[in-house]
């Protein structure tokens, strides 16, 4: 017999039993006296429902098809649980289909978000001695924390010379390239590449070797300035985009900025230090060059010297803080002219990790934060689901505890169910995160280091299943306990009219309700606060405008463009080329970058303000532009002239000052013919006249506090990296091949390192922000939104529980719009006692967020208000319906029903 | 009627069967009678339990006709049924009287 036909064979077969069973019975009340006309319906009601009774029966004989004589162990009693779990879920689809689609939502949210912060946060970094690394810097004690700034190569030399504590250290500082005429053939395009030079040693001390060739040695940092061999050490990227990943690259010359190199070795693959942002230093490297160490001989104000330091395996950070405490007590007693009181100066530290996700760690964690805020509403509402689902099923619960099955059991069936419910919802949730990873990785405004490596592994795959085991457990372990205590007697007798309305199973559902709309107010009020920083942040006046402006930077080799007039001379006939483009009406260069937050900035002396110990030295922003800069710019002319073309080499220096400079050092007079010196003094020169005030940009972005700013003439300092604006009439974006073509009929050997609009790169300095505003509106809406579904859950079926109550209400002369009221009132009470816990949390948990905030506290009231409306706004909307339903409740049939 | 502790239905349907072969409505009949209608059987459970000892192997059915020529289905015990029915029936021996003790004692 093939198992189909016996199972149905076995389905006739109680049929024919339970027939039988209820004709004996029949025939007993007959005999008893019932009437025969009400003996058979008696019958049936003792037997219960056939249809239940078949049910159970047919469930049980199926599983004895399959496990024949399993005796009684656990695990098979596990195995019976999951089946029946799983019919139960297949014959209540819609319910299914809702959790699962719920669960699926939260738990890929939250796996996506845990799989970004385990790359970046978590994941070890790819060196061996990193955690026993950090960085060295001069710190500056201002009011808003420390500044840091990298050292001079004298600092560095005599730290080493006294440290006790590292015992390895290494400097590094970048230094862009261009590789040219490196692959072999006439056609090789000259690309820019990111070079660092870097202390021999220091892959020793990070604990990595190179994968192919050697490392560099103490003599290769030496070699370039005794007339030896100059060497290079490729990244594993480089050497397979540039290279084809040709073996026998070492040992070949290749010609970087100029300089011909030996390639000597070949890093593995993932190793680009700085891979992440460190100090100022913010690409992953390409290749690296050996440092030559007579730079110690620097002035010791010039600090550009990235330093790391290892520490000793036994060293503690008591020990690392002391001993640069003495080191640098020491710099003060030796040069007490640079190290002043005033100065608030002193060498500091930071573990490398810290400094390289320091500053994404904040919001990362506020973001799986909000993540899980949303998780456990999800949760909340699947155990909503549970619970209302629980009331039809008490019936059969009881059913089975009368049978004989125990308490542990049928708590364990109910666990069983829920179990597999979130562990499907888990599966399809591991799908989402996959496809949120994807988005999220595409979307990467940048500034998030790492995120490319981040990937649905192992570790993420158990996060993943532990949340869902955690909320099936959360979500099945109070309607489990519920239903196994419901009293099988009670059940068996009232349940059977399905009037379900104990009041204890309610004020559970009304507590989710109320925990849902306190989580989701939290996750709301942490979005409102970053869309409103957001919106604050875009208000602030950049002090430019390049929404028609199309930007190249362009790099000129030193070795080429070896005398101040080829240099000067290459950047007028650019300019003149550019102007030339159609629909372009103004074209000049720069550098820095407006708002790019790069640049430098240094101390400076100013005719007329006093210098001595214990006086602050002027300070200020600096940069370098060509004629015409300012108008194409849109940087306003406040007072005196722009650069001319008459400003070259051959007349006197001039300098353009901003109006925030202007203010500090020449309050309530012109600035305009004030004297300034930049380096060297104001006694041996080069002496800077001030020729013009313009208006102040925030180069740093809206949240950065720029100072005052000072532009140099670029023709007077033979600049050879600026950045060239182009103003046009039409569309930027159709002039950027324009320019392309101009730079390379000038000099086909310039690799052109960056080709924008400047509308795409406002956009791209504000990426980051909005990236984060984005992912916390998508979550507060999707906090919302659950939250009004579980609100909406609980109301509807209040008003199925009581339509008995409302028919009465009506019949006797209740108006439908008091019925409607107390719908509405029941949501807002449980609306109102969610936010007053939810804003209360708010208020607590804010100000972890206050460092992604911009001028708006984490306190603000009328953010808190705001929530409030738009919760009760959502929580009357969801009582809408349910109370419209109540309406059209008709009395008469309710009563008599 | 009194409500079955959990569990004991099962031990009944062994008991009841241990005195000879029985159709599901004569199990309900007996037990009913033999303890002066004190123990009342929900009929709709005793069928699943039927099943459930039956996957168990401590009891096994033969479909037979019965007097009135209606098909029936006839259950009966096993050697592993009468083996379980011991170990039950001991457990449960011990239960009572320890029971019954504490009820007497003074």
């Amino acid at each position: 017999m093939s198992p189909r036909t016996k199972r149905s064979g076995l389905i006739n077969g109680i049929d024919t039993e339970l027939e039988f069973h209820i004709e004996m019975l029949v025939r007993r009340l007959i005999d008893e006296g019932v009437p025969p006309a009400e003996a058979r319906a008696q019958a049936e009601a003792r037997l219960g429902t056939t249809e239940r009774v078949r049910r159970e029966c047919t469930a049980i004989a199926t599983d004895m098809e399959t496990t024949p004589m399993t005796p009684s162990h656990s695990l098979s009693t596990i195995i019976q649980d999951s089946r029946y779990a799983l019919r139960v879920l297949w014959r209540t689809k819609v319910f299914t289909a809702t959790s699962l689609v719920t669960l699926a939502l939260g738990i890929g949210a939250t796996t996506a978000i845990f799989s970004v912060v385990n790359a970046v946060l978590l994941r070890p970094l790819p060196y061996p001695a990193a955690d026993r690394t950090a960085l060295i810097f001069d710190g500056y004690q201002k009011q808003t924390g420390v500044e840091e700034n990298p050292l001079s190569t004298p600092e560095f030399a005599d730290l080493l010379a006294r440290t006790r504590v590292f015992d390895a250290m290494a400097g590094l500082r970048p230094q862009d390239s261009a590789l040219t005429n490196d692959c072999g053939n006439a056609a090789c395009e000259p690309i820019k590449v990111k070079a660092y030079v870097v202390s021999p040693n220091l892959f020793d001390l990070l604990g990595v070797a190179p994968a192919r060739g050697r490392g560099f040695t103490t003599e290769d940092g030496v070699a370039g300035n005794v007339g030896g061999d100059r060497v290079v050490m490729l990244s594993d990227a480089l050497w397979r985009t540039r290279y084809g990943a040709d073996p026998s690259v070492i040992g070949r010359t290749i010609s970087l900025g100029n300089t011909a190199r030996t390639v000597v070795g070949v890093m593995p693959p993932g190793v680009r230090f700085p891979d992440d942002p460190v100090s100022y230093m913010k690409d992953p490297a390409d290749l690296w060059i050996p440092m030559a160490w007579d730079q110690r001989n620097d002035e010791r104000g010039n600090q550009y010297l990235t330093v790391l330091g290892r520490m000793r395996d036994n060293a503690t950070h008591t020990q690392v803080a002391a001993e640069l405490s003495t080191i640098s007590d020491g710099f003060r007693a030796a040069f007490p002219d640079r190290y002043t009181p005033a100065s608030r100066w002193a060498l500091a530290y930071k573990p490398l990790r810290e400094e390289m996700v320091g500053n994404v760690k904040t919001a990362l964690t506020v973001l799986f934060g909000a993540v899980g805020c949303v998780l456990l509403i999800a949760c909340a509402n699947v155990a909503n689901l549970l619970l209302a689902r629980g009331a039809t099923r008490r019936r059969e619960l009881a059913v089975r505890a009368a049978l004989g099955a125990d308490r542990r059991r049928l708590i364990q069936q109910l666990l069983v169910e829920t179990l597999m419910l979130t562990g499907i919802g888990a599966a399809l949730g591991i799908g989402v995160a996959f496809s949120a990873l994807k988005v999220l990785i595409a979307i990467n405004p940048g500034g998030i280091p790492r995120i490319a490596t981040a990937s649905i592994d192992l570790g993420v795959l158990s996060f993943a299943f532990g949340l869902a085991l955690l909320s099936g457990l959360v979500v099945g372990v109070l309607p489990a306990l519920r239903e196994a205590k419901a009293d099988p007697q009670a059940a068996l007798g009232d349940g059977a009219r399905g009037t379900d309305v104990s009041a204890p199973r309610r004020r559970l559902r009304g507590a989710l309700v109320v925990g849902e709309v306190a989580v989701a107010a939290v996750v709301l009020v942490g979005a409102l606060l970053l869309i409103r920083s957001f919106i604050a942040m875009s208000r602030v006046p950049t002090g430019v405008s390049l929404d028609d402006v199309a930007i190249a930077q362009v790099t000129i080799p030193r070795a080429t463009y070896n005398t101040p007039d080829k240099v000067t001379a290459f950047h007028r006939a650019l300019t003149e080329r550019l102007r030339t483009l159609p629909g372009v009406t103004r074209a000049a260069a720069v550098y820095p970058l407006p708002l790019s937050n790069e640049g430098w900035s240094g101390s400076l002396s100013i005719m007329g303000i006093p210098e001595g110990p214990g006086l602050p030295v002027p300070h200020a922003e600096f940069g370098v532009a060509t004629p015409g800069y300012f108008t194409t710019a849109g940087i306003p002319l406040i007072e005196g002239r722009d650069f001319a073309d008459t400003d070259t080499l051959a007349t006197d220096r001039v300098v353009i000052v901003d109006e925030e400079f202007a203010r500090k050092y020449f309050p309530g007079e012109s600035a305009v013919g004030k004297r300034v010196a930049t380096s060297g003094d104001l006694v041996a020169g080069p002496i800077q006249t001030i020729v013009g005030v313009v208006g102040h940009v925030r180069n740093k972005g809206a949240r950065g506090d720029s100072e005052g700013q000072l532009y140099m003439a670029a023709l007077q300092k033979t600049e050879v990296s600026l950045f060239y604006l182009t103003r046009t009439s039409g569309s930027a974006r159709t002039l950027l091949t324009g320019m392309r073509s101009e730079l390379k009929s000038l000099d086909a050997s310039l690799p052109i390192t960056l080709l924008t609009t400047g509308r795409d790169l406002v956009h791209a300095f504000t990426a980051a922000d909005r990236f984060n505003v984005l992912l916390f509106s998508v979550f507060g809406m999707v906090a919302l939104a659950l939250a009004a579904i579980g609100l909406y859950g609980v109301l509807a079926f209040l008003v199925t529980q009581r339509r008995r109550e409302i028919g009465i209400r009506m019949a006797l002369g209740g108006g439908s719009s008091s019925i409607v009221r107390s719908v509405i009132t029941e949501g807002l009470a449980l609306t109102i006692a969610g936010l007053t816990i939810g804003l209360g949390a708010a208020f607590l948990l804010a100000s972890t967020m206050k460092s992604l905030l911009f001028s708006i506290e984490p306190t603000d009231g009328a953010t808190y208000l705001l929530v409030v409306a738009v919760m009760i706004a959502v929580a009357v909307l969801a009582a809408l319906a349910p109370a419209r339903r109540a309406t059209k409740v008709d009395p008469v049939e309710v009563l008599r029903g | 009627m009194a409500t079955l502790p959990q569990g004991t239905l099962d031990l009944l349907v062994l008991q009841t069967l241990s005195k000879g072969p029985r159709h599901g409505y004569g199990i309900a009949r007996w037990i009913e009678q033999t303890t002066d209608d004190v123990l009342g059987v929900e009929e709709g459970a005793l069928y699943p339990a039927l099943y459930r000892l039956q996957q168990r192997g401590w009891i096994r059915a033969e479909w037979a006709r019965s007097e009135l020529n209606k098909d029936i289905k006839v259950y009966e015990l096993t050697t592993d049924g009468r083996a379980e029915l011991r170990k039950r029936t001991a457990d449960w021996t011990a239960m009572t009287s320890a029971m019954t003790k504490v009820f007497k004692a003074r």
